[in-house]
């Protein structure tokens, strides 16, 4: 057995570091084991594996320069954006070079009329979204993790949010990158403009996972701000009501902006933190949004209500106020914070099922935790059929550990046993590695080697990442030994 | 197509009984293979130089599951879009790309050809669109990606690779879509303007309109003739029009299409007229259809800016060409005057508007044109940066180039 923190530390060659900080200056790079501690992991702390030094650099003639050299010593690389992967996407499998590019945060270029921006990797995805503030334009795809994630990251795992039901994910608002290819090239794909000739590397280069390049520019479609919104909190004495009614919006051909779900255990975090006002006996809300023109808003909303009174919501709320619209999403997307209220450790799965089959795969999660003795929060993007069971536990409980294993496992077995994925918008990283051969047959995954042999020849940029078959020392023996303990989604 | 180069024709009505086919090719005579559907683009891209079979979807058709309450869809490729559509609408949802020629169109062509209209501006195209995708390689090994649900990132997106990839990676068999519910209604305005300066104005307005378009067409007067008389429809023509669609209830179509016509007033249009109910119906399809290659002697079509589209238009009309633009994409197709009757002058006429386009970021490709010409003409237009990676994707996938050889950007 081999495991992920098993790897022996590479030796750095004195030329090379000293070719590194040639380009990078002295405060461009890393290499003091203390320091390097720090990016021994993503938001995904089973797997650790420290990098051997760290760069930072500021331009993407540097980051070609960086990726030339290591080609030169045959030293691997990973880029890296704020970290917040919650499947080890960032994960420095074989040690080596991690390429950090927050430094990269220029918003390089805004065009209204056009409707795109040119931004550097390391943008936060949130600081778009004020630059753009009062242009009555803004960056749609909203992952909950927007105040720290970078528009690199987000490019790299095609990360969505609660908007996407509507909105679509990243690659829907992606039009072109800059990469830097794995032997140093650097090369434009995709553009500002829509439908260049030949076939689109863009939508297939966004969820890479760093496998094909190191981003070092993406240009971005910006999309109108909606005129008017209607924010709904739907509350339901259980869960199967719940899910009903998602399954019911949905069915009579409504596609709101955002349709979430939070059960009891999550109310009762949420109300601790926030103070909003969740009904605590509620079995669980459902926070519903539609957005659009001020004249059919209402009367969208209104079929809405009516969907939700027809399957059993005791109450029905609106959000009457933008300060009260915005706290509601504060609470939303803070809700992973305020699971340090109910437990000292919690792991997070990212499953998706048909939308219909929600009923079905949270009845699934109830039993599991009751079948191994596990408390099991929900809070997630119902409208995409996107799930993410919070599994609470002590890491200090090696069995208790040993059972949220063997639960998050059967959980995410059974989204494929209903049609669905193991991961919706986290990606495959190292964490899901082993699930791959589960979802995809022999030759899907030697097709998949192929098209990454297409970009990446050798083994150096991002070895061991999304394909179970890619490296030398196969990631399906690392044996994972403990659950993360995840930040936010 | 040069329908001598296709020696001869395969039509499988399995996945299995096709895979089993290219296979043989591939292990034996290895002939090229010709991917067809409808056959409704065959005119798309160079002649075919090398003898080789044409590999028939249509005997694929068979709907695999459509959960109409998950607002998904899988079904075989070879299915028409006419058919296609008449299954969604009995639930109320549709897959929102204009698509010419819909009895003939097949979903795996209209895939393969990243087909698109008017409505791509409010809808998306068919990336957006394309949640899983099965699909069999050059050696007639079956493989899929994606899945049924409409979120997934297990595994490269080789959905997107393959929507535009004009059967030149793989055959693709199957698909499964993302579907949107059928709007109430739809309604277009019509509006002529007296310069083309003034439309380009009311574009400049419309980027901060409070309406929500979901097609913003720009039509020279003979593209506007042509499109009026093809719907049936009496509209002016005689100047270049602004046609602005909106989608929805119709509360919310009459106050966008009020709403517009406040907002772009100042600009001074020369008249607006309203298209609604089944006009408006018409006026769809005759957009959609205007970009169908047709008896002129050559099709292109440009991409670029959204801002430099208006001048490019007027260049265009300059040169004589017939012109609809989805203008707020950027996207020009364009039709060479009668008068072009040799390739030199064809060359000649599309290298002023393909060094427009370049200098707006974007490029000009032919659509279509004679046989004859298209050795002559750069079909793909000017080099793009990624196509050395693009090569290296078709090595990977094709090395024996049995797909579509005649097609290398």
């Amino acid at each position: 057995m081999t495991t992920a923190t098993a790897s022996l530390p590479l030796q750095m060659p004195a030329p090379f570091l000293d070719g590194l900080r040639l380009i990078l200056g002295e405060a461009g790079l890393l290499a003091d084991p203390d320091e390097l501690l720090v990016y021994e992991c993503d938001g995904f702390t089973i797997a650790k594996n420290a990098p051997d030094v760290v760069v930072f650099p500021t331009t993407t003639e540097q980051v070609a320069a960086i990726v030339k050299l290591c080609n030169q010593y045959q030293i691997p690389f990973v880029p890296r954006g704020a970290g917040t992967s919650l499947a080890g996407g960032c994960l420095p499998v074989g040690g080596g070079v991690m390429i950090t590019l927050t430094r990269m945060r220029k918003i390089v270029e805004v065009n209204l009329r056009d409707r795109y921006a040119i931004v550097e990797p390391g943008v936060v995805n949130v600081h778009l979204t004020n630059h753009l503030k009062g242009t009555g334009y803004h960056y749609a795809p909203d992952p909950s993790s927007q105040g720290a994630c970078t528009i690199g990251g987000n490019f790299a795992t095609n990360s969505g949010g609660p908007h996407t039901l509507k909105y679509g994910v990243t690659v829907n608002h992606v039009l072109g990158a800059e990469m830097v290819m794995p032997d140093g090239a650097i090369v434009e794909i995709g553009g500002p403009v829509e439908d260049s000739p030949g076939y689109d590397l863009t939508g297939l280069f966004v969820g890479h996972e760093g496998t094909f390049g190191i981003c070092t520019k993406v240009i971005v479609r910006l999309t109108r701000d909606p005129a008017a919104y209607r924010t709904m909190l739907g509350v339901f004495n259980s869960v199967q009501d719940a899910t009903q009614t998602i399954s019911n919006i949905i069915g009579a051909g409504i596609v709101p902006a955002a349709l979430e779900l939070m059960d009891q255990g999550i109310i009762e975090a949420l109300e601790a933190a926030f103070h909003f006002g969740f009904p605590l006996d509620a079995a669980a809300v459902l926070l519903i949004e539609v957005d659009g023109l001020e004249v059919a808003v209402d009367e969208e909303a209104r079929k809405i209500i009516d969907i939700c009174r027809e399957t059993g919501a005791r109450e029905v709320r609106s959000a009457n106020t933008a300060k009260e619209r915005l706290l509601l999403w504060k609470c939303r997307k803070q809700a992973f914070g305020a699971i340090g209220r109910l437990s000292p450790s919690y792991c997070t799965q990212d499953g998706v099922v048909p939308r219909t089959k929600l009923p079905e795969i949270l009845d699934f999660i109830t039993a599991v935790g009751e079948r191994h003795g596990l408390r099991i929060v929900n809070v997630f993007h119902a409208g995409d059929g996107n799930i993410h069971p919070i599994l609470l536990f002590d890491e200090r409980n090696a069995e208790q550990v040993k059972r949220v294993l063997i639960a998050s496992d059967e959980i995410l077995n059974k989204c494929i046993d209903l049609g669905g994925s193991v991961t919706g918008e986290h990606g495959i990283g190292v964490e899901k590695i082993n699930f791959m051969s589960k979802l995809f047959a022999p030759h899907d995954l030697a097709v998949m080697a192929k098209v990454r042999a297409a970009f990446n020849t050798g083994q150096l940029c991002s070895p061991q990442k999304m394909l179970p078959t890619a490296g030398a020392c196969g990631m399906e023996h690392i044996e994972r030994k403990a659950p993360g303990r995840h930040a936010a989604m | 197509m040069s329908h001598a180069a296709i020696t001869d024709e395969f039509l499988p009505t399995t996945q299995t009984e096709l895979c089993r086919w290219v296979g043989e090719n591939a292990h034996g005579p290895g002939l090229p293979i010709y991917p067809v559907g409808g056959r409704t683009a065959i005119q798309y891209g160079p002649a075919l130089t090398k003898k080789g079979i044409a590999l028939c979807t249509t005997g694929l058709a068979r709907v695999i599951d459509y959960p109409a309450r998950d607002m998904t869809i899988t079904v075989e490729a070879g299915i028409r879009i006419e058919e296609l559509s008449k299954i969604l609408a009995e639930q109320g949802q549709r897959l929102p790309i204009d698509v010419p020629h819909l009895h003939r169109a097949t979903l795996g062509g209209v895939l393969a050809t990243n087909t698109s209209g008017s409505r791509r501006y409010g809808l998306g195209t068919m990336r957006d669109y394309v949640i899983g995708i099965s699909a069999v390689d050059a050696e007639g090994q079956p493989f899929k990606a994606g899945g049924r649900v409409v979120k997934n990132v297990a595994g490269y997106d080789l959905c997107k690779m393959l929507v535009g990839s004009l059967g030149t990676l793989a055959v693709v068999t199957q698909v499964t879509l993302k579907l949107r519910p059928i709007p109430e209604t739809s309604l277009h305005v019509w509006i002529t303007f007296d310069r083309l300066s003034q439309v380009d104005q009311a574009l400049e307005r419309l980027t901060t309109s409070q309406t929500r378009p979901v097609s913003v067409d720009l039509l020279e007067p003979r593209a506007a003739a042509a499109i009026v008389t093809e719907a049936g429809l009496e509209l002016p023509v005689n100047r270049p029009v602004l046609c602005v669609g909106f989608e929805g209830t119709a509360n919310e179509t009459s106050w966008q299409a009020d709403t517009l016509q406040d907002e772009l007033r100042p600009i001074g249009p020369h008249g607006d007229h309203f298209v609604q109910h089944d006009d408006a119906s018409s006026l769809w399809f005759a957009l959609t259809d205007f970009q169908v290659p047709s008896e002129e002697p050559l099709t292109f079509k440009a991409n670029l800016l959204p801002s430099r589209t208006v001048e490019f238009v007027g260049a265009a009309q300059q040169a004589g060409c017939t012109v609809l633009a989805h203008v707020a994409n950027g996207i020009v197709v364009g039709q060479l005057p009668d008068e072009i009757t040799t390739v030199s002058a064809a060359a000649q006429r599309l290298e002023s508007l393909r060094a427009l386009a370049r200098k707006s970021r974007g490029n000009l490709v032919v659509v279509q044109c004679e046989d004859s010409w298209k050795s002559a003409l750069p079909l793909w237009g000017e080099p793009e940066p990624g196509w050395p990676l693009m090569r290296s994707l078709k090595q990977q996938l094709d090395p024996r180039k049995l797909f579509n050889p005649q097609i290398v950007f």
